[in-house]
């Protein structure tokens, strides 16, 4: 299968194309980016489609990052791979970022489990944690950086996620396992959103942004006092 | 010449497919909008966040319907336009991602269209109407006397220095409790109402720039609604209609002081277009008909839908752009503030108000 990886979502810019017949990552690039996403990208994908020498044509599926991660910076990546599979007539998966930064360390067949987490601010965290399997424990959430420590319970665990060093293994239970591994990535590695994309049923995992935060906004307060609702 | 055109500026997901004849005239193959209206109504206004969530999980049903009305497939395409700004930065970047990744698809030409310069030429889709003639454009987010003097040519005779003519039609609904959008439910309540029974201020009246002031009149109105609180109906339907008439006899003045201004730089215009939706309220319709009559001038107003956000009006500037090899690059940035003429000073004492972006 010939598959297009796209990630935006967190603090890099990324393409890809993936044969999963021989392995090889035909084509690559990825940018160091907190902001600049929208700008960023499309040159970018042409650089990479062309390095891959395929042609849009010549894709068996997209790959897309579907967060959690910045609002705006996911919504790039899914408007591009929207837009290519609609025109080009392709199949697109998402894919979370959660479960792209746990991939790696899934395929490497660890015994214990994977907790991944990306900081939210204001002392939270997205964050899941799977078994060594990749099996569910805690489904993905948003949730006080707290709450993700809590994970401690499920004995020495693997980190990963941008927040898996400064916001998580800095703040370990004292009283809790040690991680056994702490891997603290600004994004998740795009060969590896490929690799989970080409695995994934599509039926399971639609192109739709994964937020896990209500938009922030609140019906107004500043009316008058009316005697009757008015006649509308 | 076919051109899709994509429109995600502010809270309608709009795409459409229009065609360009070698002759200049074009024809609407389809033209989808989605209002997000049902979204944003229990906050009385466009929250920018709900915007862009719901262009990204509706714009690729949205162009897909276009093209499959229109009978086009996208290796048919001549362009592929969308609305690069000004606008909600999220819903922009939305919009022109998805129409350079379909671009890219087919190495078709992509054209970044000013959603400014999209009303400007709307006219011309639907009538032989030639350069230079004189656009009013007043919508929720903009409120402008624009000569429009060929493609890609925009000087801005009068802007307004605060408030937009719609967003004060929707702030007087809104602190009435009247249902979003508010715009036609003002103008519905003010049917019924007494335009004389107060007296608001005709903001900037008599003044020799063309510009709008609208902020002061909507804190009228709020002055004078707070001391009738409790609010019958018929207080309402009366602030309504003091409010409109305030905004009609401002809107005559300042806009045949911009068709003066037009004629001693541009001649005589050869017409006079009303563009946004504020264009759709019969009152201000008259009020402009009564003006383009004293400029003897024609007054040109497209039909509703193509007055509201629309993808046909993105599709056809796009085409027009198009037409003299104004094509851009995968690098075109989503622009949240873009003037459509760039040498358009914010007028004196008003620098850092939004008339000078």
């Amino acid at each position: 299968m010939m598959i297009l990886a796209i990630d935006t979502a967190l603090d890099a810019c990324s393409a890809a194309v993936l044969d999963t017949t021989s392995g090889n990552t035909i084509a690559i690039e990825s940018l160091p980016m907190q902001r600049g996403h929208a700008e960023a990208l499309m040159p970018l994908l042409g650089r990479v489609m062309k390095e891959s020498g395929i042609g849009f044509a010549g894709l068996d599926r997209i790959a897309v990052t579907t967060g959690p991660g910045s609002f705006t910076g996911l919504r790039v990546g899914l408007s591009a791979a929207r837009g290519i599979a609609l025109a080009a007539e392709k199949p697109v998966v998402g894919v979370t970022t959660l479960a792209a930064y746990a991939a790696p360390v899934v395929a490497a067949n660890a015994e214990r489990p994977i907790l991944s987490a990306i900081d939210a601010r204001h002392d939270h965290v997205y964050f899941q944690v799977v078994a060594g399997d990749g099996s569910p424990l805690v489904k993905p959430k948003v949730a006080p950086i707290a709450e993700a420590l809590e994970a401690a319970q499920y004995g020495a665990l693997h980190l990963v996620g941008n927040a898996a060093a400064m916001l998580l293994a800095a703040r370990w239970p004292a009283d809790a396992a040690d991680p056994v591994a702490v891997d603290c990535q600004s994004a998740p590695d795009i060969t590896w959103v490929a690799w989970i994309g080409a695995a994934i049923d599509p039926d399971g995992a639609p192109p739709r942004p994964f937020y896990l935060r209500a938009p922030d906004a609140k019906p107004p307060k500043d009316r008058l006092e009316v005697s009757a609702p008015p006649s509308t | 010449m076919l051109v899709l055109g994509i429109e995600t500026t502010c809270d309608e997901t709009a795409a459409a497919v229009v065609e360009r004849q070698s002759d200049g005239s074009g024809k609407i193959l389809s033209n989808v909008v989605r209002s997000q209206i049902a979204e944003h109504a229990r906050f009385g206004g466009v929250v920018p966040e709900i915007a862009a969530r719901a262009h990204v999980d509706l714009l690729d049903g949205i162009v897909d319907s276009a093209m499959k009305e229109a009978g086009v497939g996208y290796a048919q395409l001549s362009a592929v336009a969308a609305a690069a700004g000004p606008g909600l930065i999220g819903g922009v970047i939305v919009g022109l991602t998805t129409a350079k990744a379909i671009a890219m698809v087919h190495d078709t030409p992509l054209i970044a269209v000013n959603h400014l310069e999209a009303h400007a030429l709307t006219p011309r889709l639907t009538c032989a109407l030639a350069f230079p003639y004189c656009l009013f454009l007043a919508s929720g987010g903009h409120t402008q006397i624009v000569a429009v003097v060929g493609v890609g040519q925009y000087v801005r005779l009068g802007t307004t220095v605060d408030d937009a003519m719609g967003e004060a039609f929707d702030k007087v609904a809104k602190m009435l409790s009247l249902p979003y959008p508010g715009g036609p439910q003002v103008e519905r309540a003010a049917e019924g109402g007494d335009a004389k029974r107060f007296t608001f201020p005709r903001p900037m009246l008599g003044r020799p720039d063309a510009n709008f002031s609208l902020s002061g009149l909507k804190t009228a109105v709020r002055n004078e609604a707070s001391r009738l609180t409790p609010l019958e109906p018929q207080d309402i339907s009366d602030l309504c209609a003091s409010f409109q008439a305030a905004v009609l006899d401002s809107t005559a003045d300042r806009l045949s002081v911009g068709l003066k201004l037009f004629q001693e730089q541009f001649g005589t215009p050869r017409a006079l277009v009303a563009a946004g939706g504020v264009a759709a309220n019969h009152a201000i319709r008259s009020a402009l008909q009564d003006v383009a009559a004293k400029a003897q001038t024609t007054l040109i107003i497209p039909p509703p839908a193509l007055c509201t956000d629309n993808g046909a009006m993105i599709a056809w500037a796009g085409a027009e752009r198009m037409a003299l090899g104004l094509t851009d690059t995968m690098e075109a940035p989503p622009r949240a503030r873009w003037l459509l003429d760039a040498n358009a000073k914010a007028p004196a004492g008003h620098a850092n108000s939004r008339a000078g972006h």
